[in-house]
């Protein structure tokens, strides 16, 4: 007897538990019509999302190495507000050395092509300032927050 | 006089456009405001049933805009009440039989002579919704609380900002169901509010009675027991620049809130 109530009361409580974890649908309503809606008024397509993507990965692997095919850049909410998020799975930093050769590497090909020069002499100061914050994220997933973009207040 | 042109609009097809316009239109003018409905959906026109007089049609906004008859001839005189007549749109013929400036041309010569004039807007964003706005300066946007009625209701009211001669727009959420809102199945007034970030001017529930008062030709307006026909003269009340509070769709619903109901009756009576 107790061992019938006993299961029926796991049964019962386990079905509240599982409602609550899972989001409801008016949440998930809320949540992706905010993010479409983000998209919509941005005009940022799936298109251009992937290319900045594609770029984003280029720049950061010259600091870290990282899971390319994890990494990933969407639109989340933030509160009140809509952020492009970019988490970048890092699977360790890259040491100075590393970082010199591949900038080197950089400069060699500028040298041939002079009209780069300017840029890559831009690149190469910023790797001082990022060299301890990669350190710092190594092994865990940094976020980066990109952009915030507030939605429109031009209500009448 | 100077009347308002307001255009009823709302980017998705089929989510009650049709069913506000021929709504508030009638609630006006049973206030007593006189009041001309335009139909601009060529070849889908609706109107006309909606206030049963598809048998009195004999000219169509086409007809004016080819000076087959004046556009006196043209408005048709409801049977309820004097104050409202429609100007319907023709069956026949597409989108681009009337331009943007010939509807603009007919709302500046209603406006002579009625308070409001109502522009019933076809579905989508092409001609049909550019011609309907073309003339207005006020608009109504009609949603539902889904999804893709919302995005798209976003979308029109992208386009209405972008249209300087359009002074305000506001946001009526039709076939709401307070039970469904009460279990998170679906969005909440406020959430749509919010998201879309415009002023209310009503809340309609989802009401059988409207299909019922389609079937008839007859507004729901005119039924005053009617929940969604309370709903709507207090939108028409809201135009007319009454403060009216929005009703609580949600009391009287559900079992706890009878619940609720019972035992306050009893505290009440202990008195
Ligand atoms: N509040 C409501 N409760 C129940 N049914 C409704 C409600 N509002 C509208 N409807 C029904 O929804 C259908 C579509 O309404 P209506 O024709 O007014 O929409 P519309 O936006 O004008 O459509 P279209 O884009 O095709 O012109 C109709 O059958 C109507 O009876
Ligand atoms: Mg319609």
């Amino acid at each position: 007897m107790r061992d019938i109530f006993q299961d029926l009361f796991n049964k019962v409580f386990g079905f509240f538990r599982q409602a609550e974890k899972e989001e409801n649908a008016k949440d998930t309503a809320v949540n992706r019509l905010r993010v479409v809606l983000m998209q919509d008024r941005t005009n940022l397509t799936p298109e251009l999302l992937e290319k900045m993507r594609g770029e984003l990965i280029e720049l950061l692997s010259k600091y870290v190495e990282m899971d390319k095919d994890a990494l990933e850049l969407n639109f989340e909410q933030e509160g009140n507000q809509m952020a492009l998020m970019l988490s970048i799975p890092v699977l360790r930093a890259k040491d100075e050395d590393e970082i010199e050769t591949e900038n080197s590497e950089d400069s060699d090909e500028a040298e041939e092509k002079p009209e780069e020069e300017n840029l890559d002499a831009e690149n190469s100061e910023s790797t001082e300032d990022t060299e301890s914050s990669a350190e710092d994220t190594q092994d865990e997933e940094s976020e980066t927050k990109e952009s915030n973009t507030n939605s429109k207040d031009k209500s009448k | 006089m100077s009347g308002r042109v307001i255009v009823i609009t709302s980017g998705k097809g089929g989510v009650g456009k049709t069913t506000t316009s021929a709504n508030i239109g009638t609630a006006l003018a049973r206030a007593g405001k006189k009041v001309v409905l335009i139909d601009t959906d060529l070849g889908l026109r609706n109107l006309d049933l909606l206030l049963g007089l598809e048998n009195r049609i004999v000219y169509t906004i086409v007809d004016v805009v080819e000076e087959r008859c004046k556009l006196k001839q043209a408005l048709v005189k409801d049977k309820k009440n004097p104050n409202l007549c429609l100007l319907a749109a023709a069956q026949t013929r597409d989108k681009s039989a009337i331009t943007q400036e010939q509807l603009k041309d007919i709302c500046e010569e209603l406006k002579k002579d009625y308070d409001f004039i109502l522009v019933d807007c076809p579905a989508g964003i092409e001609q049909g919704f550019q011609n309907a706005i073309a003339g207005a300066s006020e608009a109504i946007v009609v949603t539902t609380p889904e999804m893709s009625a919302v995005r798209d209701a976003d979308r029109i009211i992208g386009l209405l900002e972008a249209k300087e001669e359009i002074q305000s727009y506001k946001l009526l959420l039709n076939r709401v169901r307070p039970n469904l809102i009460k279990s998170n199945d679906m969005m909440s007034v406020e959430d749509v509010v919010e998201i879309l970030s415009a002023d209310l001017v009503g809340i309609i529930p989802e009401d059988t009675g409207i299909i019922t008062s389609t079937n008839k030709g007859d507004p729901i307006v005119n039924d005053d027991s009617s929940l969604a026909g309370k709903a709507y003269n207090n939108v028409a009340r809201r135009i007319m620049g009454e403060d009216v509070p929005f009703m609580n769709l949600e009391e009287d619903r559900g079992v706890i809130s009878k619940v609720k109901k019972f035992f306050s009756g009893l505290i009440g009576k202990e008195k």
